[in-house]
């Protein structure tokens, strides 16, 4: 009996380790698998003041300024191969009783242009600013463009303007970026 | 990432339970059962392992999902179905590996009655809970979580390479009680830890007052890792380099710490055992070749404040973007630290309650395997415990199991385990004499062996030593 046993533990134990197998399973699947996060982050922001737009010294109207800041992760090599679509949101407080006309202008390192964009801003009043969004969704080719950028020119152009010109130009910008690894 | 996704979930497949070795434990007719309780009843003479074969021990696991779940073959998506395991596990879920293998070991009955063994063997040890947050934040993005702090306290791993020197004492002291310690030397090789982690990381919409769209707030962070052995091997140069520096350290070549085992074994009466074990208590003193990396801080991102300064033809604009990293590094610095520490050991707990029946007595009148003065049953049923201490609390588990003496060269151990893995786990431990060579094999998890890619965890123990019973 105990030979019966101990042969059928042995038989038992042979069959579970030799048997022993990964089936119902398909490794190459992991080709497949995608990471499809989607990142909210802020931009850039400012308050510009409508006297600078007033060149008081020389009494002279200022209809344009410029910033620029870089944006170093935007050409990272690994955002270029996984962004597939960024949706930058702009919102203007306008104060300033003049429209405006705001230009974005994304340069590579060389400062050649990539990518522009641009809206227009409804005039508002110090006591009633008015709001203004601006939505610019960039996917396809035009993500090649923009991820080939590294900083970015803000213009701001008034109508017009005088030196008493009171009120406040608020800008918050936020990007969506839709990745995929 | 998305490797890194892949290589986690590949591990799954391979990997299965911590360092539980419930078959071996009480399982007296296989000399690496001392291992496990220093104080068990030795049944042999005198031990010798097969130098390096004597004990290959392997186990992992994962106690939220397994190979299967993400792998298996059917027409839904792949990303779907991490999706649904991503949600469905939890933060103070794991994945461990383990891996030991006894280059020597050896035992002996001295003239005064003490059964002396020693030997040395090699273990790698990782575990890392499965930091949820991060992994949510990394797969579905900040998007849909506003307002929801991404917890940095559960990022929580530890890693050790070691060798382990040992020399043990076990002496039955009554008729009743068996008792055993054992003394450990840790040489340890390369060791890493990131635990006791905190902060939080969330994305707020902002108010009127706010500067911009979003505040991105890092709260009170207090993110570390200790490595010993690590900062050498940055400048080595290939693998092989790295192999032989890293098995160059075995001999006491790179940090040492000192631990116990301590155990008993306690016959009630003539068929209930009670026996318990402690083992790896004690801790390793890393300060050679340590090097420690610890960010810390608060700070709120806002995005870039443009401030249209006038500016002159040819001035270089603000430098905003080095600026505001700038300001990152000083607000959240992450400092290189060369102080020594004390690493404590997992310790591991097992306690068993047998209950035995039926004489063995495998020639005649003869009791041949008895020579610890105990009585050997044909036959034992019993419960075990073990618990093993990790960073976030212990991992626990109980076991049935049934014993069986089949013949004088042949035992076999059947176990039903419930642990952080499944309630399904069934055992089944072999030990045969063939002459003075002595085979055992351990393995459980085995209703899964039909389908590995299904099993949460897998164990396995298999060696051959020489025992040599008393004439």
């Amino acid at each position: 009996m105990n030979k019966t046993l101990s042969r059928s533990i042995i038989m038992v134990c042979a069959c579970l380790f030799l048997t022993a197998c990964i089936k119902d399973t398909d490794f190459d699947q992991a080709e497949d698998i995608a990471l499809t996060p989607v990142v909210e982050l802020d931009l850039i922001y400012f308050n510009l003041d409508a006297s600078q737009f007033y060149d008081t010294i020389n009494s002279n109207p200022v209809l344009t300024v410029t910033d620029t800041t870089e944006i170093k992760f935007l050409d990272d090599s690994t955002l270029q191969e996984s962004l597939k679509r960024a949706e930058f949101y702009f919102k203007f407080t306008n104060g300033i009783p003049r429209n405006f006309q705001v230009d974005f202008q994304f340069l590579n390192e060389a400062n050649d242009t990539t990518y522009v964009a641009g809206t227009s801003v409804s005039e508002g009043l110090p006591t009633a600013p008015v709001i203004t969004e601006y939505i610019e969704n960039v996917e396809g080719d035009d993500i090649l463009r923009l991820t080939q950028a590294n900083k970015v020119v803000v213009s701001v152009t008034i109508a017009s303007s005088e030196e008493n010109l009171e009120g406040i130009l608020n800008l918050k910008s936020k990007t969506t970026y839709f990745l995929e690894y | 990432m998305r490797n890194l996704f892949t290589y986690i979930f590949s591990l799954v497949g391979l990997f299965a339970f911590s360092q539980n070795k419930q078959i071996l434990y009480g399982f007296d007719d296989i000399p690496q059962s001392l291992m496990l309780n220093p104080g068990s009843e030795v049944t042999q003479k005198k031990h010798y392992g097969i130098p390096f074969l004597s004990q290959i021990h392997f186990n992992g696991g994962s106690s939220g999902v397994s190979a299967y779940d993400i792998f298996k073959d059917g027409n839904d998506n792949i990303n779907d179905r991490i999706t649904r395991q991503l949600f469905k596990m939890k933060h103070t879920d794991f994945f461990t590996a383990t891996q030991q293998l006894e280059l020597i070991n050896f035992g002996w009955r001295a003239k005064n009655d003490i059964y002396f063994s020693g030997g040395i063997y090699q273990e790698f040890d990782f575990i890392i809970y499965f930091p949820k947050d991060l992994a949510v934040l990394a797969w579905e993005g900040n998007k849909d979580y506003l307002d929801y702090p991404f917890d940095f306290g559960e990022i929580s791993t530890t890693g050790d390479f070691m060798t382990v020197y040992h020399f043990g004492l076990n002496k039955q002291i009554s008729d009743k009680l068996t008792v055993g310690g054992r003394l450990k030397l840790y040489s340890s090789m390369f060791s890493y830890r990131s635990v006791n982690n905190t902060g939080s990381f969330v994305t707020r919409l902002g108010d009127n007052d706010s500067e911009n769209i979003y505040e991105h707030i890092v709260q009170d962070a207090d993110v570390s890792v200790q490595t010993s052995g690590y900062a050498s091997l940055r400048d080595l140069d290939g693998a092989s380099q790295v192999t032989s520096e890293i098995l160059g350290r075995a001999f006491f070549g790179g940090n040492i710490g000192v631990g116990v085992d301590l155990g008993f074994t306690y016959d009630i009466n003539e068929a209930l055992t009670l026996s318990a074990s402690a083992l790896d208590v004690g801790a390793i003193f890393h300060s050679k070749d340590v090097e420690s990396y610890r960010a810390h801080g608060t700070y709120t991102l806002d995005g870039i404040n443009l401030i249209f300064p006038p500016l002159n033809e040819g001035d270089s604009t603000l430098p905003y973007y080095d600026d505001l990293e700038d300001e990152i590094e000083r607000e959240i610095p992450i400092d290189t630290l060369h102080n020594s520490y004390t690493q404590f050991r997992p310790t591991k707990l097992n306690a068993g309650l047998s209950f035995g029946f039926g004489r063995f007595n495998s020639a005649g009148d003869c009791d041949c395997l008895n020579m610890g003065g105990g009585k050997l049953h044909k036959q034992n049923v019993g419960l075990q415990f073990y618990a093993m201490f990790r960073p976030k609390g212990a991992q626990m588990a109980g076991t049935l199991f049934y014993h069986r003496r089949i013949t004088d060269y042949l035992s076999a151990k059947a176990t039903y385990t419930v642990d952080s893995y499944s309630f399904s786990n069934v055992g089944l431990g072999v030990s045969t004499d063939i002459g003075k060579l002595n085979f055992y094999l351990a393995a459980d998890n085995l209703i899964r062996y039909g389908n590995l890619a299904k099993a949460k965890s897998v164990s396995l123990q298999l060696g051959f030593n020489i025992i040599i019973d008393e004439e």
